[in-house]
C-alpha cells in the first residue's frame, strides 16, 4: 500500500499554512505522505539529498525568505533530474503578474490560499486527484489558477 | 516701392522732356525773331543802295543838263563821282542780295541799265561838242528819258521783290510766334498737371511711408518692450558682412548699459560661464556647418556677478535678401529654478507613490495573511467544535465570523479602489455590449435569486480599460439590486445616447466633442438628491452596515474608473422612488 500513496512536498516558511496543509491532507480520502520545509533553500537541499524519493507534487508557497517560490521554480525547471517534477504554486497572492510568472516559468498549477478550511481541503484533494493529467498533458493557461 | 520709384522715374523723364522742348522753342523763337529783325534791316540797306543809285543817276543826269544849259562844267561833278559811286553802291548791293539768287538777275539788268544811261550821258557830252549837237542831243535825252524810266521801274521791280521777300517772312515770322505761345502754354499746363499728379502721388505715398513708419516705430518699441518683460533679446548675424547686431536688452539682461560693447562672439563669450563657454563656440562651428535650428542651454555670469541661465535658438533667414541668422537669447533662469523644484517634488511623488505602492502591498498581502489564517481557525473550528459549544458560544463565535468577513471585504474593496489608481492603463477597443453581458453572467446568481428586471439597450464599442468598464457595470447593478425594495420587482434599465457637449450643460464643457451617455436606471429605494455628490466619496455611507452590508469603496471606484476613461459620472435619487447614475464616456 505504501508504494500506492502519493508523496507531497511543502516548502512555505509559515508555520501555521504548513499545519492546515497537513491537516487538510489528514481529510482527504487519497493517500498520501506529506513532507514540509521551511524555505527554498532547504527545500532544494531536501532534493538534492533524496534524489531517489523526489516528490510526486512539489508546493511552492511565493513568498519565502532566503529563496522565493519563483526562484526555487525556476532553478528546479533547469535542472535536468527535477524539471519532471509536478509544480503547484500555493500562495496568497494572486496577482496577475505573479500568475503569469509562475505559468511562464513552467509551473503547472497556481492555487491561491483560500479563506476556509473546506475549501482548502477540496482544493488540494483536485490538485492531487488530477496529479496524473500534469504529467500526460502540455501547458495549459487556462485551468492554471485552480478553482473549485 | 520699386513700382513708386519707377513712376517717378517717369515723371522726371517727361518733366526733363517737355522743359527741353520749351527751351528748344524759345531758343528757335528767339532766333527767328532775330532774323526776322536782320531781314528787316538787310531789306532797309537794298532800299537804301537802291535809292542811292537811283539817286546818284538822277544827279548825274540833272547835272549834266545843268552843264548842258550853263556850260558850267561844275554841274558835271555829281556825274563823275556819280560813276565810282555807283559802282560802289552795287558792289553793296551785291553783296547785299548774294543770298537772294531771284534778285541777282535783276540787280544785272539794273546795273545794265545804269552803265547804259551813264553811257548815253557821256555820249550827250560828247555829242555836245560835236557838230549836229541839238538834233543829237535831243535824241540822246529822248533815249535817256526812257532808259531812266526802265531804270526806275527796274529799281521798283526789285524793291517789290525784296519788299515781298521781306513780307513773306514777316507772314511766317507772325505765324510762327501765334502758334508758340500756344504751344507752350499747353506744354507749361501739362507739365503743371504732371507735377500736381506727382505731388499728390508723392503726398499720398509720403502719408503712406508715414503710417508705415508709425507702425514700424510701434513694433520696434513693442519688441523692445517685449524682449524686457519676456526677458529675450535678439541677436542678428549678418554672414554676409560678417557683422553681429545685439538688441538693447542683451546688454540689459548681462548686467551692462545697452550696447555698451561691440557686439562680437568674443564679447559675448567673456560673460558665459567658463564651463560652458564650450557650449558656444562648438555652437558656432556646428551652426556654420549645418545651417540647423538649435537650442543651447548655458550660464551666464551677468556683470554684477550674479549666475543666470540663459537659451539660445536661432534660425536662418534668407528672405530678406541675405543670408542672415537670427538667434532669440532667453534668460530661463526662473523657469530653471521652477523645474529644479518642480524635478524636486515629482521625486518625492514617485517616492510617495513608491510608499503607497508598498502600502498596497502591506495590504493585499501581510494584512491579508493574518486574516486568512483567522478565517481558516474559525472555519476548522466551525467545522470539528461547533457541536459542542454551547449556544452563546456559538453567537459569539458567529459574530466573530462576520466580522472578520466584512475586514476582508473591506481590504478587498480597498485593494481594487487602489488598482484603479494604479497608472498602468491598458486601452482596448472593446464592445460594451459584451463588457454587460461578462457581468450580467457574474452576478447572474444574485439576479436569480432576487425578482429582478434588467433592460439593456445596445452599447456602443469603445476604447476602454475592459476590467475596469465591467467593474463599473458590476458595482452599478450589485448596488442596484442591494438597494431594491422588499417584495416588489426591480427593475434596472440600461440606456444609451449619444450626446454633443454643448447641448448637454450638465458636462459644463465649452468646446465642443461628443460622449456617450449610459444611464442606469432603477425603480429602488433611491436617496435624498442632496447626498448625490457624497455618495462617490470613499467610505461614505447612506446607510447603517446593519441594514445594507456594504464598505463604501463601490461607488468610489465607479468615479476613479469613469475618470480613468476622461469622463464623468453622476447620480439623480429620490427617496422611494429610485436612483439614476449617469455616465458619459468620450465617443472619440
Amino acid at each position: 500500500m505504501q508504494n500506492e500513496s502519493t508523496y507531497v512536498l511543502l516548502a512555505d516558511d509559515d508555520e501555521d499554512d504548513r499545519l492546515f496543509f497537513k491537516e487538510a491532507f489528514e481529510a482527504i480520502r487519497i493517500k498520501t505522505i506529506v513532507k514540509t520545509v521551511k524555505d527554498g533553500v532547504e527545500l532544494l537541499n531536501h532534493l538534492a539529498v533524496n534524489r531517489n524519493k523526489l516528490p510526486h507534487i512539489l508546493f511552492l508557497d511565493l513568498n519565502m525568505p532566503f529563496k522565493s517560490g519563483m526562484e526555487c521554480l525556476m532553478e528546479i525547471r533547469k535542472t535536468d533530474y527535477l524539471k519532471h517534477i509536478a509544480i503547484a504554486i500555493y500562495s496568497t497572492s494572486a496577482s496577475e503578474q505573479d500568475i503569469e510568472d509562475a505559468f511562464i516559468n513552467g509551473a503547472n498549477v497556481y492555487i491561491k490560499k483560500p479563506h476556509d478550511f473546506d475549501t482548502l481541503r477540496k482544493l488540494l484533494e483536485k490538485v492531487v486527484t488530477i496529479n496524473g493529467h500534469y504529467q500526460s498533458s502540455g501547458l495549459n493557461r487556462d485551468g492554471f489558477l485552480l478553482s473549485l | 516701392m520699386s513700382k513708386y520709384s519707377i513712376f517717378l522715374k517717369i515723371i522726371f523723364v517727361i518733366s526733363l522732356f517737355i522743359l527741353l522742348f520749351i527751351s528748344s522753342i524759345s531758343y528757335k523763337h528767339a532766333n527767328s525773331l532775330d532774323a526776322s529783325a536782320e531781314l528787316l534791316s538787310h531789306s532797309y540797306k537794298v532800299q537804301i543802295q537802291l535809292e542811292q543809285i537811283q539817286q546818284l543817276v538822277t544827279d548825274a543826269e540833272t547835272g549834266q543838263r545843268g552843264y548842258i544849259i550853263t556850260h558850267d562844267s561844275a554841274f558835271l561833278t555829281p556825274y563823275f563821282n556819280g560813276r565810282s559811286q555807283v559802282a560802289k553802291s552795287f558792289a553793296t548791293l551785291k553783296n547785299l542780295t548774294a543770298n537772294q539768287p531771284y534778285l541777282q538777275d535783276d540787280v544785272e539788268e539794273l546795273e545794265k541799265l545804269i552803265d547804259l544811261r551813264f553811257s548815253r550821258l557821256s555820249n550827250s557830252l560828247l555829242v555836245f561838242s560835236g557838230p549836229q549837237m541839238a538834233e543829237l542831243l535831243a535824241r540822246n535825252m529822248l533815249s535817256g528819258n526812257k532808259l531812266m524810266n526802265d531804270i526806275h521801274s527796274k529799281i521798283n521791280q526789285i524793291k517789290d521783290l525784296e519788299k515781298a521777300n521781306f513780307n513773306n517772312h514777316q507772314i511766317k515770322y507772325k505765324q510762327e510766334i501765334l502758334f508758340t505761345p500756344f504751344i507752350t502754354l499747353v506744354l507749361l499746363l501739362f507739365t503743371l498737371f504732371v507735377f500736381i499728379l506727382s505731388f499728390i502721388r508723392i503726398n499720398k505715398d509720403l502719408t503712406k511711408l508715414r503710417k508705415s513708419n508709425d507702425k514700424l516705430l510701434i513694433s520696434a518699441e513693442a519688441i523692445k518692450q517685449a524682449e524686457i518683460i519676456g526677458e529675450f533679446c535678439i541677436s542678428i548675424w549678418n554672414l554676409k558682412t560678417n557683422k553681429l547686431t545685439y538688441s538693447d536688452n542683451l546688454y540689459r539682461l548681462l548686467g551692462c548699459e545697452p550696447q555698451s560693447f561691440e557686439a562680437t562672439i568674443d564679447n559675448f563669450l567673456k560673460f558665459v560661464h567658463i564651463d560652458d563657454r564650450q557650449i558656444i563656440t562648438t555652437g558656432v562651428q556646428d551652426l556654420l556647418q549645418k545651417h540647423e535650428t538649435y537650442s543651447r542651454f548655458y550660464r551666464i555670469i551677468r556683470n554684477d556677478g550674479q549666475e543666470r541661465f540663459f537659451k539660445s535658438t536661432g534660425k536662418f533667414v534668407e528672405n530678406i535678401g541675405y543670408s542672415t541668422h537670427i538667434s532669440v537669447i532667453k534668460d530661463v533662469t526662473q523657469v530653471h529654478i521652477d523645474n529644479l523644484i518642480l524635478e524636486k517634488k515629482n521625486r518625492e511623488l514617485e517616492l510617495s507613490n513608491k510608499e503607497l505602492a508598498s502600502f498596497n502591498q502591506i495590504a493585499s498581502h501581510d494584512l491579508q495573511e493574518p486574516l486568512r489564517k483567522i478565517q481558516t481557525f474559525i472555519s476548522l473550528i466551525a467545522e470539528r467544535e461547533m457541536s459542542t459549544m454551547s449556544d452563546s458560544c456559538q453567537n459569539y463565535f458567529y459574530r466573530i465570523e462576520t466580522s472578520v468577513d466584512r475586514m476582508r471585504k473591506l481590504i478587498d474593496d480597498l485593494l481594487l479602489f487602489s488598482r484603479t489608481s494604479k497608472i498602468d492603463k491598458i486601452f482596448e477597443e472593446s464592445d460594451l455590449n459584451q463588457l454587460l453581458k461578462n457581468t450580467l453572467l457574474e452576478l447572474s446568481e444574485e439576479i436569480d435569486q432576487q425578482n429582478v428586471h434588467i433592460e439593456c439597450a445596445l452599447l456602443p464599442a469603445l476604447r476602454v480599460i475592459p476590467f475596469q468598464i465591467e467593474q463599473l457595470f458590476k458595482n452599478l447593478i450589485s448596488n442596484s439590486l442591494k438597494y431594491k425594495k422588499q417584495h416588489s420587482e426591480q427593475i434596472i434599465k440600461i440606456e444609451c445616447e449619444k450626446v454633443i457637449t454643448k447641448t448637454t450643460p450638465i458636462l459644463n464643457i465649452a468646446s465642443d466633442s461628443t460622449y456617450y451617455k449610459i444611464t442606469v436606471t432603477d425603480n429602488g429605494l433611491g436617496f435624498e438628491q442632496q447626498y448625490a455628490e457624497q455618495i462617490f466619496t470613499i467610505f461614505k455611507r447612506l446607510h447603517s452596515s446593519d441594514q445594507y452590508p456594504g464598505t463604501g469603496i463601490g461607488l468610489s471606484i465607479c468615479k476613479k474608473i469613469v475618470e480613468n476613461h476622461s469622463g464623468f459620472i453622476f447620480a439623480e435619487g429620490k427617496s422611494g422612488i429610485g436612483a439614476i447614475f449617469t455616465i458619459f464616456l468620450p465617443a472619440d
